[in-house]
């Protein structure tokens, strides 16, 4: 661990306006573990610190650093995450970055029950809501949101997520791409793009399953 | 006197206006009424309490009595017991329910330890009697009779065998299972009510969210939840976890968005309370256990998420579990993680994934459990859950994570065991079809620098690290037999002269200096061993060793020997690998 900073200046200088906030701010961002940065949200962009916060806050952060000796190196977890951004892979040789292994067709068919608008599609990183029935090919239903009493229909929810950040299946999150609002579809989806050879025992769904949903997209946030 | 007491009060109470009694008279009420439940006559008392006339009194005075009255119904022989019953029943009926509530909730606070149980178990029907005659104003009160509830249950030792559990010493299963009736006719009531139809609703579905979230984190988190699969019935604390979840789902609050939640943007909860107070940590963890573990409605649990997904987002509760040190938490944390990880295929974790903190501050906390942990069954499932883990990442994530775990760990037992696992990745890059850039070539080299490093050059200890040093020989000795030198598909050959220099001949010196050093204290203890066996029993020892409560003796001088020779010996060890490796080394260099 390195050495403690030593106070490189007084309260009278630390008051007087011949010192830039902006040389505060980069003392603090220097000496002061990443904890303590952040309780007195001095993380960031000087030019943006030095914006937000006022020159009283930053005399008494200063003064709190010494007090406290929170310096840099303090925080257990940042000596991991110091230590983790250290270890970078080296001599990277370039022949390694080969382009993406053609994967060859979608794992996955979709036929369109109900049209949606056709205008509205979600986006990657979207919150959509669906309600879905899924079976397997012998048409177990192993799951579904849709309520079958009428007294719970009005309490039960669509379901939720962000599409097209590996939430969920790969088979939901590509196909969900491409269907727009409204929609109601039929998805055949191949194990590779469900739950592949390891099925998913807890939810009844055996190994190398072939899964079929029925989707509803009824809404994009 | 105590009967003629009250009778006395009561005919002068009876005549006044408007409940306009002297605190005198309250008084009176509960000392006499108090002394007849005591005296037996409670018969008596009964007949006064019932009559029409003293109806006022009743409504004002009577939850006075609740003390005493608790108190005879919880010796349950007396035989005035049911006569204390119907008095009970009359002043549910006459008394105002708030009186009542806050008179019930005091004998529930004020339960002696050893009646805990017994009380809650006694007073949860009148209660929830009293809290259903409030009617639309309930929700703050039930919020209040809940938390007084669990608070008390909460002092219950949990039970820690199956045996425990069936025997139910202090009464924490009955009362978990007396809880359950006590919160139905709430659930109902939010369950059955039109979304957002009023606050009232809304508050009691608060309150009831806060009571499976306190009971999650008490009783449930220290609880055994296994079923026997040859009892057909649930145990009743799992029948306790199982309904705790179910009400969850009635009330409204979906599995997916309470274990997810910490990976949802935060947003701003209506009402007062903060996120962490509403949804405690802790509470989520267990609830993620309790899912993903032991399955407890894992029907009603979305089948679309991507196993890495539920990995990922079920870390943030391994963290936490895993860095208590009380068995029940490191037990669902350990488990927990195998739950996630044996979902995801082998090798398929993305090296991406290691950006995330979190996926270091789990090793970092399991790698004190495998260390620290004083017990023995959560240390191997530890090793056996770290293993499981480094099979799930793909070859590049396990290059980056061998690496830093080799620079974080800081004990020698857990970098041994990373270096083996290192030569296993060699092994299998090695195999025809098998070849990566991580483990073959290029990448390897940086990686093997860290492997073989003495990080105080000659000095450094070698007893302490041991496992470290014996794995990294291990390895040497293995590519140097395993890779042959024209084919040198590691680069260990084009290496090795520099492996030489930063590590075989520091280690030699540590190793001759190290040997020299126990020699010459084995020699001095055997010249003196004489003289310093007469010094002991003379000298005080200038200190002790105690563990656990229990001092341990001062090693006597044959232990010393013992020691020093095993020490010896492990040089020995150390040294045949090394020659071994000089010598396939001399190979290469000599001709």
């Amino acid at each position: 661990m390195a050495a403690e900073p030593t106070r490189e200046w007084s309260d009278e200088q630390l008051k007087s306006d011949d010192l830039p906030k902006k040389d505060i701010i980069k003392f603090l961002q220097d000496n002061a573990a990443n904890s303590f940065l952040a309780e007195h949200k001095l993380m960031g962009n000087i030019k943006n610190v030095a914006k937000t916060a006022k020159k009283e806050q930053l005399i008494t952060a200063y003064n709190q650093l010494f007090e406290s000796k929170r310096f840099k190196g303090t925080d257990p977890v940042e000596d991991i995450t110091e230590q983790v951004k250290d270890v970078k892979v080296d001599d990277k040789p370039k022949e390694v970055k080969v382009d993406p292994v053609d994967e060859g067709p979608p794992k996955y068919t979709r036929s369109v029950l109900k049209k949606g608008d056709k205008v509205n599609f979600p986006k990657k990183g979207d919150t959509v809501s669906c309600w879905y029935t899924g079976t397997l090919e012998d048409g177990t239903v192993f799951d579904t949101n849709i309520p079958t009493a009428a007294r719970k229909k009005k309490q039960a929810k669509p379901l939720s997520f962000k599409v097209g950040v590996g939430r969920v299946i790969r088979g939901w999150d590509e196909a969900l791409l491409t269907m727009s609002k409204g929609e109601t579809a039929r998805l055949e989806i191949e194990p590779e793009w469900a739950y592949g050879k390891k099925g998913q025992p807890d939810s009844k769904i055996p190994p190398n399953a072939k899964l079929i949903f029925e989707v509803e997209l009824v809404s994009i946030d | 006197m105590a009967l003629d007491q009250l009778n006395d009060m009561v005919q002068r109470c009876q005549v006044l206006q408007d409940d306009n009694f002297k605190p005198e008279d309250y008084e009176l009420f509960q000392t006499a009424g108090k002394a007849c439940i005591e005296q037996g006559d409670s018969g008596l008392l009964l007949d006064i309490i019932k009559d029409e006339k003293n109806k006022a009194i009743v409504r004002s005075m009577g939850w006075n009595l609740l003390s005493p009255l608790v108190q005879v119904l919880l010796k349950k022989k007396d035989k005035s017991l049911p006569h204390c019953l119907d008095i009970l029943t009359h002043l549910l009926e006459e008394c105002s329910a708030k009186e009542l509530l806050v008179g019930l909730l005091e004998q529930v606070e004020e339960a002696h330890p050893d009646t805990i149980a017994d009380t809650i178990c006694l007073l949860l029907q009148p209660l929830q009697t009293v809290l259903l005659k409030l009617g639309m104003k309930k929700a703050s009160s039930v919020g209040m009779a809940l938390s007084t509830l669990l608070s008390q249950v909460a002092r219950l030792p949990v039970p820690y065998t199956e045996e425990q559990e069936q025997e139910d010493a202090y009464g924490l299963c009955r009362c978990c299972t007396a809880l359950l009736v006590f919160v139905r006719p709430f659930v109902e009531e939010v369950e059955t009510e039109q979304p957002k139809a009023d606050a009232q609703d809304d508050e009691l579905r608060t309150e009831l969210l806060k009571f499976c979230m306190k009971s999650l984190r008490e009783p449930l988190i220290e609880a055994q939840l296994k079923i026997d699969p040859d009892t057909p019935e649930n145990p009743a604390l799992r029948s306790f976890a199982v309904e705790v979840v179910t009400i969850l789902w009635r009330i409204g609050e979906g599995l997916p968005d309470l274990l997810f939640r910490h990976l949802l943007k935060k947003k701003e909860e209506p009402g007062f309370l903060e996120e962490d107070v509403r949804y405690p940590k802790e509470s989520l963890a267990c609830l993620a256990y309790m899912l993903f573990v032991q399955h407890i409605t894992v029907e009603r649990f979305p089948a679309i998420y991507s196993p890495v997904f539920i990995l990922q987002s079920n870390m943030e509760h391994i963290n936490l579990l895993l860095s208590r040190t009380e068995e029940s938490r490191l037990a669902k944390g350990l488990d927990l993680y195998e739950k996630s990880l044996v979902r995801v295929e082998d090798g398929s974790l993305p090296v991406e994934l290691l950006e995330l903190k979190i996926f270091f501050s789990v090793p970092g906390n399991l790698v004190k459990v495998m260390t620290l942990c004083p017990i023995q069954h959560l240390r191997t499932k530890g090793l056996s859950v770290f293993q499981l883990s480094i099979d799930k990442f793909d070859t590049e994530a396990k290059y980056k994570f061998f690496k830093c775990m080799l620079k974080t760990s800081n004990h020698a037992g857990v970098e041994g065991y990373i270096i083996k696992n290192i030569r296993n990745q060699i092994e299998h890059a090695l195999k025809a079809g098998n070849g990566n850039p991580w483990f073959l070539g290029l990448h390897l080299m940086p990686l093997l620098r860290v492997v073989l490093s003495l990080p105080q050059g000659p000095e450094t200890d070698l007893l302490q690290g041991l496992d470290r040093v014996m794995e990294s020989l291990t390895l040497l000795r293995y590519l140097l037999i395993r890779d042959k030198e024209w084919e040198n598909e590691t680069g260990i050959w084009t290496e090795l002269y520099k492996i030489e220099d930063y590590y075989l001949k520091p280690l030699r010196i540590g190793l001759n200096m190290s040997r020299a050093h126990y020699e010459a204290e084995l020699k001095s203890i055997k010249e003196n061993r004489r003289v310093k066996a007469r010094e002991l029993k003379e000298n005080s020892p200038v200190c002790s060793v105690t563990v656990g409560n229990e001092k341990l003796p001062n090693m006597t001088p044959e232990m010393q020997l013992q020691v020093l020779n095993s020490a010896l010996c492990t040089f020995d060890l150390m040294e045949s690998v090394l020659v071994r490796i000089e010598e396939l080394a001399d190979v290469k260099i000599k001709p």
